[in-house]
């Protein structure tokens, strides 16, 4: 049986709807802070977009993905410099970080087919990479279905 | 061994031809509440497990029998691979890993219903409904798309392998346990839809589905865990957890499903957030195909996307389906849902636990937002990010440090409502003992105000907790002339649910006392000649020589490192391999632990003179979080040895001072 809302029930449901309200605000608050922290997010670019984007360098690191052409990557010491390229434009990467194991790994199953994510800033010649991703060798994903 | 590689699709026909015939009978019977065709139903579905069943067994005999003429096993085995990560092939690709995982469905779905053979017919027979359902969808997937047991005309003479990456011993575990886990949360969930289908929404399908949930969240648990111990040992980039979109598609239900397990508890003693419940079985189940579909639809990069293929595009409008169901089910029975009961007092066990789910959720909901954020802003506005790291971290210290902070409040606030003074006088002692490790981490030369707040917390909540177990040895010591160790053997035993939580909630603190020490993680890279030293912390690494190798499998390039921390020497042997057959290199970290710190050392190049790129990292206290998950697991184990009969404890008696029970 449903009894009339009294008073009480009334109040109680105020301290509620307010009391949800608060955890909402601030959990939405939390996350808004969240996202607007240096380095939360970043975004993807292409070589041409980074070049686009050099005349107004942002302290932001950004993404930038591309193919990398295969007779340009070169070591010494803890350096790698090689170029991406998006199809149109060429651009020279450098990075003092050690390459992941799957860079290496595709470079020597198909060196043509090397794709890389990068983080970092461009300085106007160069992109400066504080990480570099490679996409898994092809191989070992499921084959479309036929 | 021969290969039953061509019984296993005509297997999967007769196993979907029964799941359908199951889901028809059981219909049936719900419809009608007929006891006969809801068993009929049951030994249906049982029979189509038994068919998927040997399905598997027709995949694992082919890859036993290197049987190349099936696509699967070409793709993702070889002649050289040892027989242990042979079986693992079985959850290596796609295909596979979609067959593993309805096999645990189709066990899981018949074991439930027998073993709840006395329950109410019409609870039965839905929940044979929704199970049934769920696996026609996946034997639906099996038999077109993702087709495990496809010919290929020209057969290879040896395979291409497994991914040297998956050949560890972690992931013969961490795959199964995390598919245990995910597919096991379809047990509570789909009694919990059939309790809003036969508007029986007393606490039975809650006691039915007890153990399943604790089961499926120790399984959980433990697979998560497992995953970062897999990525810590085998990645090399000395962390163990990366945010990465695949492990936020297993930490999401494991949030909701946290928080569910919580909620549950005051459902089963006060009769209250019984819609709550419903719809955190609802997200977490949701959650969990969410997080298969996302790993195999190819629109995240990730290292987890082993197992991607074509089949994303089917998931959309199953799991829409389930979402839209469900919501809909609980929305027209909201009024039979209202709970007898109310908060009785702003300060009582029910709004901690409803804090504690606040937390779970909003974690939940944050992992979320930064999971999808990407997708989203692709596809409204077309600008392409990533949401990373940074951003977690943010959102989830202070989240977690407010959870751990509560589950130290927990056990010192009563029922219904609690005595401001006897609150006071429990709280004392963590107090005082969350402030002297502040004190002492200070004195240490900690600085960062997280960190000391997290030792505090760790602390406070760890003495909060044990000093449960030492009131409740001490009542079992005084009235049984017990000793001290007996006392607490009587205590934990005689109430395993509670004292099985509390255990796993010192796991709890000691896995965050670990994550604590990732604030002092060091990090050096150097390139060094042979006899060349680099410095990290309070260690100097020589790197004495290379050491050039090779077995069937690869060839080896191991550096000799010797780690001197000024007065003891440790020999250090991280390789950098690289597999003939893969044409892959795979960096083998070497890493000297103690509860103190982890000396964690990585190859990451070798030049043809012998130099090498070395990257070294000094984890504080990671060792905890390993430990904490081996104290977590003996807690479960605690929890789930409880006779199944067993009903909950009664509140405590200063519980029951006050009519129990508001009527609306």
């Amino acid at each position: 049986m449903q009894a009339a809302p009294t008073g009480a029930d009334r109040k109680r449901r105020a301290k509620f709807a307010i009391g949800g309200g608060v955890i909402l605000l601030s959990l939405v608050a939390l996350v808004s802070w969240a996202m607007l922290r240096p380095n939360s997010t970043s975004f993807f670019y292409t070589p041409t977009e980074v070049i686009e984007l050099a005349a107004a360098p942002g302290g932001e690191e950004y993404r930038v993905n591309g193919k990398v052409l295969p007779d340009t990557v070169s070591s010494e010491g803890l350096t790698t410099k090689f170029e991406i390229s998006d199809g149109k434009t060429q651009m020279p990467l450098t990075t003092d970080q050690p390459l992941p194991d799957a860079f290496w790994t595709a470079m020597a199953n198909d060196s043509s087919e090397v794709e890389v994510v990068a983080r970092g800033r461009y300085d106007g010649e160069t992109f400066v990479a504080s990480e570099v991703l490679a996409k898994c060798p092809s191989k070992f994903k499921a084959k479309t279905a036929a | 061994m021969t290969s039953l590689g061509g019984l296993g699709r005509p297997s999967l026909i007769a196993a979907g031809v029964l799941m359908l015939l199951a889901v028809g009978l059981s219909l049936w019977g719900a419809l009608r509440h007929r006891p006969g065709p809801t068993e009929a139903g049951r030994r249906a579905l049982t029979a189509a497990a038994a068919f998927v069943a040997l399905a598997t067994v027709a995949l694992v005999s082919a890859l036993f029998a290197h049987d190349f003429s099936l696509d699967y096993v070409a793709s993702y085995s070889s002649r050289s691979l040892s027989r242990g990560y042979t079986l693992a092939a079985l959850w290596g690709g796609m295909e596979g890993s979609l067959l593993f995982w309805t096999l645990l469905l189709c066990a899981f779905a018949a074991l439930a219903l027998r073993t709840t053979r006395t329950q109410p017919t019409a609870l039965r027979a839905w929940t044979a409904v929704v199970l049934g359902g769920i696996a026609s969808f996946f034997l639906l997937l099996l038999l077109a798309p993702a087709n495990p047991f496809r010919m290929l005309t020209d057969v290879p003479a040896d395979g291409t392998g497994l991914n040297p990456l998956l050949q560890s011993p972690g992931m013969m575990i961490h795959p199964p346990l995390l598919y245990t886990g995910l597919v096991g949360f379809s047990i509570p969930f789909a009694f919990g839809m059939a309790a809003l289908a036969t508007k029986d929404l007393e606490e039975t399908w809650l006691k039915q589905t007890r153990r399943w949930t604790l089961f499926a969240w120790s399984a959980l648990s433990i697979g998560i865990v497992l995953g970062g111990a897999w990525a810590y040992t085998e990645l090399g980039w000395g962390g163990y957890w990366a945010w990465d979109a695949v492990e936020n598609a297993s930490f999401m239900p494991w949030l909701t499903s946290t928080a569910y397990l919580h909620s549950v508890v005051i459902q089963e003693k006060r009769k209250m957030f019984k819609v709550w419940n419903l719809s955190l079985i609802l997200m977490t189940y949701v959650l969990a195909v969410f997080g298969t579909f996302l790993t195999r639809s190819g629109i995240l990069s990730s290292i987890h996307t082993f197992t991607e293929g074509p089949i994303g595009k089917w998931f959309l409008p199953f799991l829409a389906l389930m979402l839209i169901g469900g919501l809909g089910l609980i929305g027209a029975r909201l009024d039979a849902l209202k709970s007898r009961n109310r908060f009785d007092s702003l300060l009582s066990r029910e709004s901690a636990f409803l804090a504690n789910n606040v937390l779970f959720l909003a974690a939940a909901f944050a992992v979320l937002w930064g999971t999808i954020y990407p997708i989203l802003a692709e596809a409204i506005s077309g600008v392409r990010l990533a949401v990373g790291p940074p951003f977690f971290n943010a959102v989830f210290i202070p989240i977690g440090l407010a959870l751990i902070a509560l589950t130290g409040l927990g056990p010192l606030i009563a029922w219904r409502r609690m005595n401001p003074r006897s609150f006071a006088r429990m709280i004392r002692l963590p107090l005082v003992m969350g402030t002297v490790a502040a004190v002492v981490s200070a004195a240490f030369g900690v600085r960062s105000a997280g960190a000391l707040t997290a030792f505090a917390l760790c602390a406070f909540t760890a003495t909060a907790v044990i000093a449960e177990f030492v009131r409740g040895s001490r009542v079992h010591r005084s009235r049984e002339n017990l000793g001290w160790l007996p006392a607490l053997g009587h205590t934990i035993v005689r109430n395993r649910r509670r004292y099985g939580g509390y255990i796993v909630h010192l796991g709890v603190v000691l896995i965050v006392l670990g994550f604590t020490g990732s604030a002092f993680k060091i990090e050096r890279s150097a390139h060094l000649a042979e006899g060349e030293t680099m410095a990290v912390g309070d260690y100097t690494l020589r790197y004495e020589e290379l050491v050039r190798g090779e077995t069937d499998e690869k060839f080896i390039f191991q550096a000799n490192i010797a780690a001197s921390d000024g007065d003891e020497v440790t020999l250090l042997e991280p390789q950098r391999n690289l597999h003939k057959v893969q044409q892959q290199f795979q960096s083998e970290v070497a890493i000297s632990t103690s509860p103190i710190e982890d000396l964690y050392v990585v190859v990451t190049a070798v030049d043809p003179d012998g130099a090498a790129s070395i990257r070294a990292f000094v984890n504080p206290l990671t060792w905890w979080i390993w430990a904490g998950a081996a104290v977590m697991a003996m807690g479960m184990t605690v929890l789930l040895s409880e006779p199944a009969t067993r009903t909950a404890p009664a509140p405590s008696p200063a519980a029951v001072r006050r009519p129990a029970v508001v009527t609306r």
